[in-house]
């Protein structure tokens, strides 16, 4: 299964990632409302971005109570906005942090891969090839 | 995944916080003066002619503070991370404006207020909060008197880590009339004091937390154009060595050419040891503020960011010290006492020399040897200044002081009351000499630096970017008052859209970011259509705005000059040596200027740019 992976030494923060995320999945800009979370503390000095890694077997959608997040044919874990009720769950139990809260509406968030995409959003933008889209090698 | 659609939203918004009743009235701004101004420095302009009576003191609570996002700020566009914050200016007395990156202005649009104008004083230390389209005026009485870093750090302890926060330390607390407004590290606004006016009105910081999403017109085609311009950028050898070792890779060329502004521009070249290489010793790691592309900002490894080509020269060469572990050291602070680099550079030069020249004695600096070169001493005083204590306090006022010694203004290089930014010696390079004198905030080189005069460019490709061929001799005063007028032109309007000049044609590269990018990203982003020629007269109305706000605070044709030095006294380094401004040869220049802006002799706007904006 191709996925994301992340190299947070060439981060530089920008959040761009985060930016196209929004965009390409509900037409604003707002990097909180990106399913790939760049955390940055600049007084700490470091940067890295969250991101799902599709686990098998995914906390997440053991511990959603709406059932609103599953595993589809490609092995790529997905929420569905729109049974999603905000409790969450999945982004407490989340071993990489990488669920994010839309707190405007009160959803999870979480990265699908860009299935309609040749390529992830979040990977096109990366102006540092901090992010690569490759086949798994496990 | 569902497509959840966020709030309407207006075009742009205004937050009008009084702090003396403290009452907040948020508007939506109207779309009318957006299609005039577009946003940023362009409609902070606009609401500064509105707001503030000539004469104003800047520390009084009259004087209307805007910190204002570009109309692309935040959308992700390439660099579209940038701010301005607009008032009257303690140092200079007319307008102060100044530009910020960090993360700040995008986290301002995403809690849905584009501007805020902050009128009145505070009987007490505050600090605002802005969440989701409500501004809270809150007490900060806990974290008065804490520097920049520490006081991030409190709020985000206090409010949550994923707050942005803008603030002043304790210079601006002290009114230091040339402290700045500051963010993270080391992103700053800091020119012209701003800081000092948030200080007058007891105003500590703004902190933002927005989780509203920036509606997007065209969101598909704004991303693979976003893609596309990155692409096109990263073709660019200046944006690459940026992105590489930051504007330090400016020392170099303008050491090498003999035009570095050394111990207060009584020499003109420096030593190798501040050259880009021997700081990037220091780097840990090149970063980007919001949306960049460039990542032109260092993590360096004694606990700071920077230091920009700016601060290298005004506490390195300007002050003669050659170590670049110290000169990184001293900008470290600089940053986090929260004063302006350039100021500060300069004043620091100034006084040194006139203490050798006599006219500081030791009574005034309270027993102090002034000497170039001298670290420790010029790290105290830095302190001082910030603190406002003994000489520190004479020199936290900053060009005013110059009354109060006969014939010290000769010696301070500023003009219109603000010491010159840039630190290449403008004496070479007729252009920058026009640019830096005729700058609507003072000596300033980002009003309209004509970086390309550097790269002696044949007339065909002049042609191409200027509309006709100019003179590729930089040390000719033929047709420099065209290259001028056009970049000023173009840099208003960038920082009306809230993107970072480096991606702007013309700031270090002819390739870059140019109005038909500007109009392409705007019509994505929002699906405003402007023409490149609308794009060009929201420019030149924003010049001729300011003109207008300075005239009405005593600005005349006197003051669009230069410091005394750069007439009298000729350069000294290498390719440079000899060369100084004709002041005939100047003033015509001035004229040319004058006429291509369609102002008077005088440097008058026409009576219908008052019409029009007295109408609106």
């Amino acid at each position: 299964m191709k996925q994301i992976y992340a190299n947070p030494d060439l981060c530089t923060g920008c959040k761009l990632c985060s930016i196209a995320c929004a965009t390409v999945k509900l037409h604003v800009a707002n990097p909180r409302k990106g399913c790939i979370i760049v955390r940055q503390n600049l007084f700490e000095r470091y940067e890295f971005q969250s991101l799902c890694r599709h686990c098998d077997p995914a906390p997440c959608l053991d511990a959603c109570m709406t059932g609103c997040i599953e595993r589809d044919a490609n092995g790529v874990v997905r929420l569905d906005s729109a049974r999603c009720v905000g409790c969450w769950m999945c982004v407490m139990v989340c071993p990489y942090d990488a669920i994010a809260r839309d707190l405007e509406v009160q959803v999870a968030r979480k990265c699908d891969l860009c299935p309609e995409r040749a390529a992830p959003a979040c990977v096109t933008v990366c102006p540092t090839e901090a992010l690569m889209w490759a086949e798994s090698t496990k | 995944m569902k497509h959840t659609p966020t709030k309407p939203r207006p075009l742009a918004t205004l937050a009008h916080v009084d702090l003396t009743t403290r009452r907040v009235e948020i508007s939506e701004t109207p779309p009318e003066l957006v299609r005039k101004f577009v946003g940023g420095r362009g409609l902070n302009m606009y609401y500064l002619y509105k707001y503030l009576k000539p004469n104003t003191d800047p520390f009084a609570p009259e004087n209307p503070l805007l910190i204002g996002a570009g109309l692309l700020t935040g959308t992700g566009a390439p660099n579209s991370g940038r701010h301005s914050i607009t008032t009257k200016s303690p140092e200079s007395g007319i307008l102060g404006d100044s530009n910020i990156g960090g993360f700040f202005g995008p986290e301002l649009r995403y809690a849905g207020i584009d501007r805020l104008l902050i009128t009145g004083k505070a009987d007490a230390p505050v600090y605002l909060y802005v969440e989701d389209g409500r501004v809270e005026i809150r007490d900060a009485q806990k974290y008065w008197g804490t520097n920049c870093s520490e006081a991030t750090t409190r709020f985000k302890h206090d409010l949550g880590a994923d707050v942005e926060v803008e603030l002043i330390g304790t210079a601006g607390e002290n009114k230091v009339r040339y402290a700045a407004t500051r963010y993270g590290l080391k992103n700053a606004a800091g020119r012209c004091g701003t800081g000092a006016v948030w200080g007058s009105k007891n105003l500590k910081a703004i902190a933002a937390r927005g989780n509203l999403g920036l509606p997007l017109a065209h969101p598909e085609d704004l991303l693979a154009k976003c893609v596309e311009l990155r692409k096109y950028l990263h073709q660019s050898k200046v944006i690459q060595t940026l992105g590489r070792v930051g504007t330090p890779l400016l020392y170099d060329v303008s050491n090498f050419l003999g035009a570095i502004r050394t111990r207060n521009s009584q020499q003109t070249s420096f030593e190798e040891t501040l050259n880009a290489e021997e700081i990037h010793r220091y780097v840990d790691k090149m970063l980007s503020c919001a949306g960049c592309v460039v990542h032109c900002r260092h993590r360096n490894s004694l606990g700071g960011e920077g230091p920009e080509y700016t601060s290298q020269v005004m506490v390195g060469a300007n002050i003669g010290i050659a170590d670049p572990a110290q000169v990184i050291e001293l900008q470290n602070i600089v940053n986090e006492l929260g004063l302006d680099v350039s100021s500060v550079g300069t004043y620091l030069g100034w006084a040194i020399e006139l203490h050798e020249r006599g006219m500081l004695d030791k009574k005034m600096t309270g027993g102090l040897e002034l000497k170039f070169g001298d670290y420790v001493t010029v790290k105290q005083l830095i302190y001082d200044i910030a603190a406002r204590r003994g000489l520190g306090d004479l020199l936290a006022e900053g060009s005013r002081l110059a009354d109060k010694f006969p014939g010290s203004e000769d010696f301070l290089i500023a003009i219109k009351g603000l010491p010159q930014s840039d630190p290449h010696d403008v004496r070479y390079m007729k252009a920058f000499a026009l640019g830096i004198a005729t700058a609507s905030r003072g000596a300033d080189h980002l009003r309209s630096r004509p970086t390309l005069e550097i790269f002696d460019l044949p007339a065909e490709f002049t042609r191409q970017v200027y509309g006709q061929p100019v003179d590729p001799n930089p040390t000719s005063y033929t047709s420099k008052a065209l290259v001028v007028t056009y970049n000023e032109t173009i840099y208003a309007v960038v920082d009306c859209v809230g993107i970072c000049k480096f991606n702007c044609h013309g700031f270090n590269s002819p390739r870059n970011l140019n109005y038909d990018h500007f109009r392409e990203l705007i019509y994505l982003a929002t699906g405003l259509e402007f023409t490149k020629e609308e794009l060009v007269q929201v420019g030149q109305r924003v010049i001729d705005l300011e003109r207008l706000i300075n005239m009405r605070e005593g600005i005349t044709r006197q003051d669009d000059t230069l410091p005394a030095r750069y007439f009298d006294e000729p350069m000294t380094g290498r390719r440079t040596k000899g060369h100084q401004i004709d002041r005939a040869k100047f003033a015509q220049m001035l004229d040319e200027y004058y006429a291509l802006h369609n102002w008077d002799t005088e440097g008058r706007p026409p009576r219908e740019r008052v019409a029009e904006f007295e109408a609106l």
